[in-house]
């Protein structure tokens, strides 16, 4: 009975799609995101990136809904959190969810960065896929800590008063701007308001901004071949390559070492091979956020009391490593030294990987003078955020 | 029938005609942005005075919490909020109204008796019975509440006032 | 009547004390050492495995055989150690922290079993295990991962006489208490720089050995001069006279010492900032020990450790440089920078802040004021901000040097076999200093608790005393009496 229906069904989907597809030039859209050449190799390591990115539509969306109910005023916003807690089940739900998507999206955000710098992905020409990427990150992490500062809970009010009260140690700027931010010079009303401005606009605006150019760039470059390889014998050095690029093979790569990195010994195509890595490990994730949003939810502490003696401001799990590097500067000038300098100054240098380690070498080991510094980073975050951890909770 | 070319412009004069429109349409939509968002450097924080009664009996170097409730002056906000302010005796009889305010990261400090200092949880900052800044990252002593002592003549009690202001920038 | 009394201990407290101090630090040295080196041993195997490198393959099986003596060794004074130090002239105390901390002693003398039997599997069956790689690699970590356990427990014992947390009835709390993770962090990378100084020292000794015979040809003059040092085969192309005959292990020895060094001086780098973590534990949960380690009389003792440390990283950059340099590297400037700055910021690291016993001195006697002034205090030695800033200064010079040097063995500008024999002193008194290091770091510890065994709980004059049991009282029925 229902085959015999499904005839003219499928016909009239076959004619509605051609209708779509004359106006909206779908097929055509669709084959050039869906066939891309992907090299095989590594294929699981290369969904970090598309896992980064379901995770910030997740905040997006998981975010519209708390905008729904959360008040942006200092009397009101606990309040209006409280309320969103305990009214239903699913509210909670929907906060742990923006709260767990958030733990998850740092994560794998590091991860892909270690990732693309282990493969030297940064090299020439996508140097400025790493920047863009760099300043996502930063992004990221900003709105990570102005979503905390929102809830006016005492773990809210006093993460406002310590953030607002960073860019202080800045000489002749940081005053003003810990003014500006907080429309005074205590943590007020204006605070609050400013906070979230920026939490769902300003920073949104410019992460979708970033994440648009970071995407072409990747488009634009492939996802292999690198500039040791980018030597042509013709006068038509863009088809040559495009040309190289759609086969893959020799004289593609032009050192026998660089040969198992540059052109791949077999590519895929990006649908269905590698788009099926991407989604198993996107379901994954947003699993693992669905059941941990709903068992762990999003704490609300204590309406924020500013006269408090015993409450203990703890920053998250992420910025540990940072306040133990505070705990561990000492008083006087050299606070601007070791916040300002070496933390401006690393992230600088973090930005700008791809201008400092500029030679063609791309195996890790053959690349001492970034590897060892960013092994040294590395066991210093976690060696910081181990004793951050011991000194916070009260090990 | 376009414009520029009744007025024989050049591609060059065009795109420089441009730019110079989009800049003045850009001046015109920052001054008052721009003017807006820096307003709070300006502006002046409401101080006021709060009367917070009677000095109770103090140990000499014993700092006493109390609560005082302090408008924070920010804008359009009235409600007076909770703060602490620390009362301390001195040898020589002059009384110390320290905030609770650390002054690395303003973090909430508070007395730690079997320490006899004060200590700020965030970063393990020490601070002597006075305020000093003696351990830790605080780069500055504990900022007292700008306060003035008055007499009431009635009881003979000295009543203490105190300003939402520190007395020195943390 | 029961009127027994306890026979009084032997000797006093400070002569018992010292020979727990002798006993302890040859424990210390080793047992540190074993656990580092196992990690290396681990490490070695299994890059010789990835990438066939018989060097590495040679390095785990001399670790493995060199763990075994010092086990065999080491053993025996552990024992020596606990049943008779600590129980004979310690018993009391002993006694009590066991009652304490009871279930981490249980857990250690298991592990010891286990350590035991897989130690010596791995020993006796080295060869016999060489078809069976993964196997030996398994029972290698299985080693490893013993031995971390064992100091792992030991930490917690040590870290709650430090800073106890009335955990006497919860063992997790006892784990938890407020110094145990940093200090199981500094033992950690500290274990492994030591074994990395250890091998350092060994393989400076060993080259300086073989050697031997080719400085005797060279002074008696059957051998050209040139042909101690370097041993390049390209250095010799056109010399008339044979070069002396040369051990062709020397390149080895020239890697190893590389090797250890590299370990010794990169995780060094990170202690920097676990010590300063440690102190500010320490300062935050048991305040006299942390005044008396840096105010008082014992931070003379800090001025001399902390002079060691900055000679780490001298003698670290010393031998790069000067190992960049007679294989004709690049880069050899860097190092110059480096080993001028890390050399001052030593010498501003070593500046007393008091030129008296301890600043309670200077206090009383009513001099805290500057030098200039009259007084006895030195601003230029205090800690926030200068020596802090010369650390951080110390530990970012030794990671460029670190990260020049390995840029120019990945471009191969230096080649094993290229070292001359002064540059092995450098390697003996890197494995000299570390082990000063340590050997400070216990007379530190321990007098830095007192007068408490266990702080705030257990005093060292406890030990001492003598009590007779209560009397039973008059009308009971005792059979004695």
């Amino acid at each position: 009975m229902l085959r015999f229906a499904a005839r003219p069904l499928a016909r009239r989907f076959r004619s509605g799609y051609r209708w779509v597809d004359e106006r909206a030039g779908t097929t055509d859209l669709v084959h050039k995101g869906l066939y891309e050449a992907v090299p095989d190799r590594g294929a699981w390591a290369y969904t970090l990136g598309s896992a980064t990115l379901i995770l910030i539509v997740l905040q997006f969306f998981t975010g519209i809904f708390l905008l729904l109910t959360y008040v942006p005023s200092f009397s009101s916003a606990w309040d209006s959190l409280r309320f969103l807690q305990t009214s239903d089940r699913f509210g909670n739900w929907v906060r742990g969810m923006h709260l767990w998507s958030a733990y998850v999206l740092i994560l794998v955000i590091g991860l892909h960065m270690l990732r693309t710098f282990l493969s030297a992905s940064y090299k020439r020409p996508r140097e400025l896929n790493w920047v863009s990427g760099g300043m996502l990150f930063f992004l990221v992490l900003g709105l990570a800590i102005t979503g905390a500062m929102l809830p006016m809970d005492n773990a809210g009010y006093w993460t406002t008063v310590v953030v607002t009260n960073i860019p202080h140690y800045l000489p002749f700027i940081g005053d003003p701007i810990r003014t500006l931010w907080r429309g005074g010079d205590f943590v007020g009303p204006i605070t609050l308001t400013r906070t979230f401005a920026i939490h769902i606009w300003v920073l949104p605006f410019l992460l979708l901004a970033l994440i648009g150019a970071h995407l072409y760039l990747l488009r634009r470059h492939g996802e292999f071949g690198a500039w040791v390889n980018y030597s042509t014998t013709t006068d038509d050095p863009d088809r040559e390559i495009a040309e190289r690029i759609r086969r893959a093979e020799p004289p593609y790569p032009t050192l026998r070492i660089e040969r198992q990195y540059a052109a791949p010994r077999k590519t895929v195509d990006f649908f269905p091979n590698q788009l099926f890595k991407d989604t198993v490990v996107s379901i994954v994730l947003v699993a693992i956020i669905f059941v941990f949003g709903f068992i762990a939810g999003a704490p609300l502490d204590a309406r924020a009391d500013p006269a408090t003696l015993t409450y203990v401001p703890t920053p998250e799990w992420f910025y540990l490593p940072l306040d133990q590097l505070l705990v561990l500067t000492p008083q006087t000038y050299l606070i601007a030294f070791g916040v300002f300098l070496l933390i401006g100054l690393g992230s600088l240098a973090l930005i700008l990987l791809p201008f400092y380690d500029r030679s063609p070498a791309r195996r890790p080991l053959s690349r001492p003078e970034v590897l060892v510094p960013g092994l040294f980073l590395a066991f210093m975050v976690v060696i910081l955020a181990v004793l951050g951890v011991n000194r916070l909770y009260g090990l | 029938m376009a414009g520029a070319e009744v007025l024989q412009l050049t591609r060059r004069q065009m795109v420089q005609l441009t730019g110079l429109g989009a800049a003045a349409i850009g001046l015109m939509l920052s001054i008052p942005a721009i003017g807006f968002l820096l307003s709070p450097l300006v502006q002046k924080t409401r101080e006021t005075w709060v009367r917070v009664g009677a000095v109770p009996d103090l140990t000499v170097d014993q700092p006493k919490p109390v609560t005082v409730k302090v408008p924070s002056g920010e804008a359009y906000d009235t409600t007076p909020v909770d703060r602490i302010a620390y009362l301390v005796r001195k040898s020589d009889g002059a009384t110390l109204v320290l905030t609770n305010t650390c002054s690395h990261m303003q973090c909430d400090v508070h007395f730690d008796p079997t320490l006899q200092q004060f200590l700020c949880p965030c970063h393990g900052g020490l601070y002597d019975v006075h305020g000093n800044n003696i351990g830790g990252p605080p780069p500055s002593p504990l900022p007292q509440w700008v306060h003035r002592f008055e007499q009431d003549s009635q009881t003979g009690q000295t009543i203490l006032f105190i300003k939402n202001a520190y007395d020195e920038s943390i | 009547m029961l009127a027994a009394s306890l026979t009084p201990v032997p000797g006093n407290l400070f002569g018992n004390g010292l020979a727990v101090a002798i006993v302890a630090t040859l424990h210390v040295q080793i047992a540190t050492f074993m656990t580092g080196g196992s990690t290396l041993a681990v490490i070695s195997e299994g890059i010789a495995m990835a990438r066939n490198d018989p060097r590495h393959s040679q390095l785990s099986h001399d670790l493995i055989k060199g763990i075994a003596y010092l086990f065999s060794f080491g053993s025996a004074v552990a024992i020596f150690w606990v049943l008779w130090i600590l129980m004979a002239l310690w018993g009391r105390f002993f006694v009590d922290l066991t009652r304490i901390t009871l279930y981490m002693f249980v857990f250690e003398a298991a592990a010891f079993v286990v350590e035991i039997i897989v130690l010596y599997t791995i020993y006796a069956n080295w060869d016999r295990l060489g078809t069976y790689r993964r196997a030996r690699l398994g029972l290698l970590v299985l080693l490893a991962v013993v031995l971390w356990f064992q100091m792992f427990l030991i930490n917690v014992v040590a870290s709650y006489m430090l800073s106890p947390n009335g955990g006497d009835v919860n063992q997790l709390s006892q784990v938890l208490n407020p110094t145990f993770l940093p200090l199981q962090l500094h033992r950690t990378v500290g274990n492994i720089a030591w074994a990395g100084a250890v091998l350092a020292f060994y393989a400076g000794l060993r080259y300086l050995l073989a050697t031997r015979r080719a400085r005797r040809e060279v002074a008696v003059g059957t051998a050209p001069a040139h042909s101690v040092g370097a041993m390049s085969a390209a250095r010799f192309a056109n010399s008339s006279a044979p070069p002396a005959r040369r051990d062709s292990r020397l390149p080895y020895w020239d890697w190893l010492g590389q090797w250890g060094v590299l370990w010794a001086v990169g995780l060094s780098l990170f202690q920097i900032w676990i010590g300063y973590s440690y102190a500010k534990e320490v300062q935050l949960h048991t305040f006299p020990a942390w005044f008396r380690m840096m105010r008082g009389t014992l931070s003379n003792v800090f001025l001399v450790q902390i002079f060691l440390l900055g000679m780490i990283f001298i003698l670290g950059t010393l031998y790069f440089w000067r190992r960049m340099r007679a294989s004709g590297a690049r880069g050899t400037r860097t190092q110059i920078v480096c080993l001028v700055i890390i050399v001052l910021a030593t010498l501003l690291a070593i500046q007393p802040a008091w030129f008296a016993l301890s600043l309670p001195d200077v206090q009383a006697a009513h001099l805290d004021r500057p030098w200039w002034d009259g007084g006895l205090l030195n601003p230029i030695g205090d800690f926030i901000p200068n020596k802090v800033f010369a650390l951080v200064l110390i530990m970012l010079c030794g990671l460029v040097a670190i990260t020049s040097y390995l840029r120019a063995y990945s471009r191969g500008e230096v080649r094993m076999g290229e070292t001359t024999r002064r540059l092995q002193g450098v390697l003996l008194a890197l494995g000299v200093t570390v082990s000063l290091m340590m050997a400070t770091m216990g007379v530190i510890r321990e007098n830095s608790r007192q007068p408490f065994l266990i702080h705030g709980e257990l005093r060292l004059q406890h030990q001492q005393i003598v009590t007779t049991p209560p009397q039973a009282p008059a009308n009971s029925v005792n059979p004695g009496s």
